[in-house]
């Protein structure tokens, strides 16, 4: 048989459940937290023992390009700055590279089409799941990164876009070296064999192929090498990690 | 559907080991998380496609769509839906498929408005961290299950369970939604076997290698992922797939229980200890 429930039970049982809840909500946040960070870690050892050799994502034949690349997130950035660049074909945009850097560049579009550039056909694969087929020529990042010289403290390379988002942040990125100096890495200003058009983030947007859509920032107008990412907005590394809580590394 | 516990001379005995039974909860919560982070990333972009490349502008194999023209984010709610299954389509309007508004990025359609609070990104970075935790207990358990010998004794279906007449004989009782009892009790039943075997070597292995086929990183290591699965999106379709397959073995697994005798099924996963049903008519 077993025993009624006292009321000393009772007591102690809902005093237990009530110490249990406020310790789960007191750890909750960090401890999310934690294991978020625990599992992007391993994601990451992981995915960079597969990478050590470099190997390239597949390119595809001009006959595989989609018809229609459907545009995502900024279409058109607002405000007159980016209206006169616009205007003027970017005639006046400077791509500034500072930082954590020997050498400091200032680079016009017409200086950055007439450094090494690489052509690749590539698919984009969105985060929401869909994916599209296009060609991107541009400059090997790893290349403007050796003509600027990152110092020894260098550990992130963050992109400073020239679109505000509906919070009044500008849109911003990082990636870290490794992935900055993959070959496939580039700094497109031509899609599709013309001008990178407006609502694909003209006058330069990065294609960081071993990472998935929301990397591949768009209007970028400055490349700034740091150490820590910490006091860029929330500090998670990227507008999309900050706002919606988005991975930083999305090799996956 | 008996607790035999207060008969006189009913046999116990110990089922499950604490290996078995650890693997068996850890599982059944990492795959309800799994589940619930996979449908809010699939609703955000409810349409699946076969081959490389698919999206708002291709056409899809199977699809909640906007009837609307002017494609898939519709400006009228509610939102004129159609769920579609190859080249057939239903109207599901009123039923499923919202219109979110996401701001500058426009209208999406989905299959179910979600709390804002459920943010897109965190979702992922969930069904990552899931994701490992799956396939790290998975993997445990493999090496266990195949190293103990395990495998033979518990899973793999006898030489007496695959004779014409035993197979015909385990049909007819599940069809009656008859659980064995004495003797036959003591091990899995064929279709139980059958089941857990497909689970575990065949859905689970499916379900994490389409995954790995959406990842840039690891195709770029592995091209082969994308013809195994003929193409990125193929992959995604097959991931979708055995998650439902995944949801259907669930939804039998419970029912199962009850048929079974509930208590004494869970109480054997929780302690170990699993009561044989007697003979009917002893």
């Amino acid at each position: 048989m077993t025993k009624p429930v006292t009321r000393r039970a009772l007591l102690v049982g809902a005093a237990a459940g009530a110490v249990g809840l406020i310790g789960v909500d007191a750890l909750r946040g960090k401890l999310s937290e934690r294991v978020l960070s625990a599992s992007q870690s391993l994601t990451i050892r992981t995915q960079r023992i597969l990478l050590r050799r470099r190997p390239l994502v597949r390119e595809f034949s001009p006959a595989d390009i989609s018809v229609v690349f459907p545009t995502n997130g900024t279409t058109r950035p607002v405000g007159d700055d980016y209206g006169r660049l616009a205007a003027g074909g970017f005639s006046d945009w400077v791509l500034r590279i500072d930082g954590l850097v020997a050498t400091p560049l200032a680079l016009s579009l017409a200086q950055l089409r007439r450094l090494e550039a690489r052509t690749q056909i590539t698919m984009h694969n969105c985060d929401e799941g869909w994916n599209a087929v296009a060609q991107w020529k541009g400059v090997p990042l790893g290349h403007l990164l050796k003509l600027a010289a990152p110092t020894m403290r260098a550990n992130y390379v963050v992109f400073h876009c020239m679109d505000k988002r509906e919070d009044g942040q500008h849109y911003y990125e990082s990636i870290d070296l490794f992935d900055a100096f993959h070959p496939q890495t580039i700094l497109a200003y031509e899609m599709n064999g013309r001008s990178l058009p407006v609502a694909y983030g003209a006058p330069l947007r990065l294609r960081v192929e071993t990472q998935i859509g929301y990397k591949n920032a768009k209007y970028i107008g400055r490349i700034e090498l740091v150490d820590q990412l910490d006091r860029f907005g929330k500090g998670r590394g990227g507008w999309w990690e900050d706002a919606d809580g988005a991975v930083w590394y999305a090799g996956q | 559907m008996t607790d035999g516990s207060a008969i006189a001379g009913t046999e116990r005995v110990y089922r499950h080991p604490l290996a078995v039974r650890l693997w068996h909860w850890v599982t059944a919560a990492t795959v309800v998380g799994l589940l619930f982070t996979g449908f809010n990333i699939f609703n955000i972009h409810p349409r699946l496609y076969w081959g490389e490349v698919g999206n708002a502008h291709t056409i899809p194999i199977i699809a909640l769509e906007s009837t609307e023209t002017g494609g898939p984010r519709p400006t009228t709610r509610p939102a004129p839906a159609a769920l579609r299954l190859g080249s057939h389509l239903w109207d599901v309007t009123g039923h499923l498929g919202v219109v979110a508004d996401a701001g500058e990025d426009g209208l999406y359609f989905m299959i179910v408005a979600t709390p804002d609070s459920w943010q897109f990104g965190a979702m992922r970075a969930w069904h990552f961290a899931l994701a490992w935790m799956l396939f790290l207990t998975w993997a445990c358990y493999s090496v266990y299950t195949l190293v103990g010998g395990r495998l033979r004794r518990t899973l793999l279906p006898s030489a007496r369970q695959v004779t014409a007449r035993a197979i015909v004989q385990d049909l007819w009782d599940h069809l009656r939604l008859r659980a064995p009892r004495g003797e036959a009790a003591r091990h899995y039943n064929l279709l139980q076997k059958l089941s857990y075997l497909i689970v575990l070597f065949c859905l689970i292995p499916s379900i994490v290698l389409s995954g790995l086929t959406m990842s840039n990183a690891v195709t770029a290591r592995f091209p082969e992922l994308y013809a195994l699965f003929g193409g990125r999106q193929s992959a995604r379709t097959v991931h979708a797939l055995c998650a439902l397959a995944l949801c259907m073995f669930a939804l039998v697994h419970i029912v199962q229980l009850f048929v079974a005798g509930f208590i004494n099924e869970v109480r054997s996963m929780i302690t170990g200890q699993f009561e044989i049903p007697r003979e009917s008519g002893k």
